[in-house]
């Protein structure tokens, strides 16, 4: 992976996409928590927003059409979701998908190039899921300003098991780890503690008690909670 | 070129360069330096539409759409090339910034800034499950003949492409293809140095400082 160093050269390269999977996921982690990256992302972004005026062209006429009819039957996200309001959505992301399918995709290349402890066990269940012909991977997008990162899942329904891959996440104080919520219409069911997050990184597989329409993540006490008592960070269909 | 360079801060890393030109070279280009920042980095209107979108305003967001679909087809469009595949991104463009509209921080950067990120990546995308690098390239460099001819829909936009031609002007020509590249053409840096047969390390040179004097000649930086 690339240096602390080589990162804070790459505000340029993220802002024009330009960066491979890998190295925008190191990115990603390290610029949010880096006051000069975040200041260069901002104004590397305005600069690139610039770039677009040279190609200014109106789409056809019904493409206004097609875009508000399926506004009128997509739900938006909001940015802090109380977890009973929540309902399932039937249009999964392609872009958040995408996103999440290079996440996975990058980290099994780099856990299994990498081969090293304490890496080994994790890389080799994270492989059997992924090796399940029903594999589906989601992301689950940080819904909340209150936190940092990024989690995605790689989930199996036949075998039940699910691969939790987070990075850049907030540490969390003492007595608190993240917990995966299965939701569906009535509400969150608890699938499993995760764990406080060392270095922002996730890295967990585990059996799930059931189906899920969404999965949230939320911040709970060490000892679990039967139903969430810190809002919902993070959300994805299932 | 007459030009000079000034380090502003210490840190290698961090340092924040502006440059200065010592000549003019045209009487228009004081006129188009004489506005401090671009009228396409608009933080007032566009933002509190884009706040209302975040309420579910369906009124609001056809607003959105009416002030952006050129921007934001003409993004994807450059980028994508194909006509009918491109109106599909554009419309899952905006189905996704109706999504996320109400995580959309003001704080963060200007709403045109927001909207274009979402277009670009979405478009880039979009092109990079589909066309092999060497595509992505071939078809950058015909494109790139025939560029000149840019459709001017307003004053206010000829007004901003003015500008922003101005500034590419202002990069090497190596910079210059190296953020063409990477921005029109959907490459990583990787790909264009893979494909040029030029280091990476320099093509991440070239594409950061060619950014850097981009931002400075336009003044689109916030700090």
């Amino acid at each position: 992976m690339s240096s602390e160093l080589d990162l804070h050269h790459l505000a340029a390269a993220y802002a024009l996409n330009a960066l491979d999977a890998d190295e925008r996921i190191a990115f990603e982690a390290h610029y949010h928590g880096c006051p000069v990256c975040s200041l260069d992302v901002g104004d590397f972004r305005a600069t690139v927003a610039a770039l677009g005026e040279l190609s200014i062209t109106a789409p056809s006429a019904d493409v206004k059409a097609r875009v508000l009819q399926q506004v009128a039957t997509t739900r938006q996200l909001s940015p802090i979701v109380a977890t009973r309001s929540i309902a399932p959505s039937r249009r999964p992301s392609m872009l958040a998908a995408a996103a999440a399918v290079l996440l996975i995709v990058a980290t099994t290349a780099f856990v299994v190039g990498r081969g090293s402890q304490p890496d080994d066990a994790f890389a080799a269940q994270l492989e059997h899921v992924m090796a399940q012909p029903d594999v589906r991977i989601v992301d689950l997008p940080a819904i909340s300003n209150a936190t940092a990162g990024h989690i995605s899942v790689a989930w199996s329904a036949s075998t039940g098991k699910i691969a939790v891959i987070g990075d850049g996440l907030s540490s969390l104080a003492d007595g608190s780890v993240y917990e995966l919520w299965l939701i569906d219409e009535t509400g969150p069911l608890p699938a499993s503690m995760l764990d406080a997050a060392v270095n922002g990184e996730m890295r967990r597989v585990l059996t799930l008690p059931g189906a899920a329409v969404r999965w949230g993540i939320t911040i709970e006490p060490a000892a679990g909670s039967a139903t969430p008592t810190g809002d919902v960070l993070f959300l994805g269909d299932a | 070129m007459g030009r000079f360079v000034v380090y502003l801060t210490a840190h290698p890393i961090h340092r924040r360069v502006r440059t200065f030109a010592m000549t003019e070279p045209m009487a228009i280009s004081r006129k188009l330096r004489a506005v401090p920042v671009l009228k396409i980095d608009d933080r007032g209107s566009l933002a509190s539409v884009l706040t209302r979108c975040g309420r579910g305003d369906q009124a609001a967001f056809a607003t959105l759409y009416d002030q952006l679909a050129p921007y934001v087809h003409g993004v994807v469009l450059r980028v994508v090339r194909d006509q009918s595949q491109s109106e599909e991104v554009t419309q899952e463009v905006f189905v996704e910034l109706w999504r996320l509209a109400a995580r959309f921080d003001g704080e963060k950067g200007s709403a045109k800034a927001w909207v274009s990120t979402v277009a670009h990546r979405r478009a880039v995308d979009r092109v990079r499950s589909e066309q092999s690098a060497r595509d992505r390239l071939d078809n950058e460099s015909q494109k790139r003949v025939v560029d000149t001819d840019v459709v001017v829909e307003s004053v206010e936009a000829s007004f901003d492409q003015a500008r922003v031609r101005r500034a590419l002007t202002q990069l090497t020509p190596a910079q210059r293809e190296a953020v063409e590249l990477a921005y029109f053409g959907a490459l990583t840096y990787r790909e264009v140095a893979a494909l040029l047969g030029i280091a990476e390390g320099t093509i991440k040179s070239r594409i950061r400082d060619g950014m850097i004097r981009l931002r400075d000649e336009l003044g689109t930086d916030a700090s």
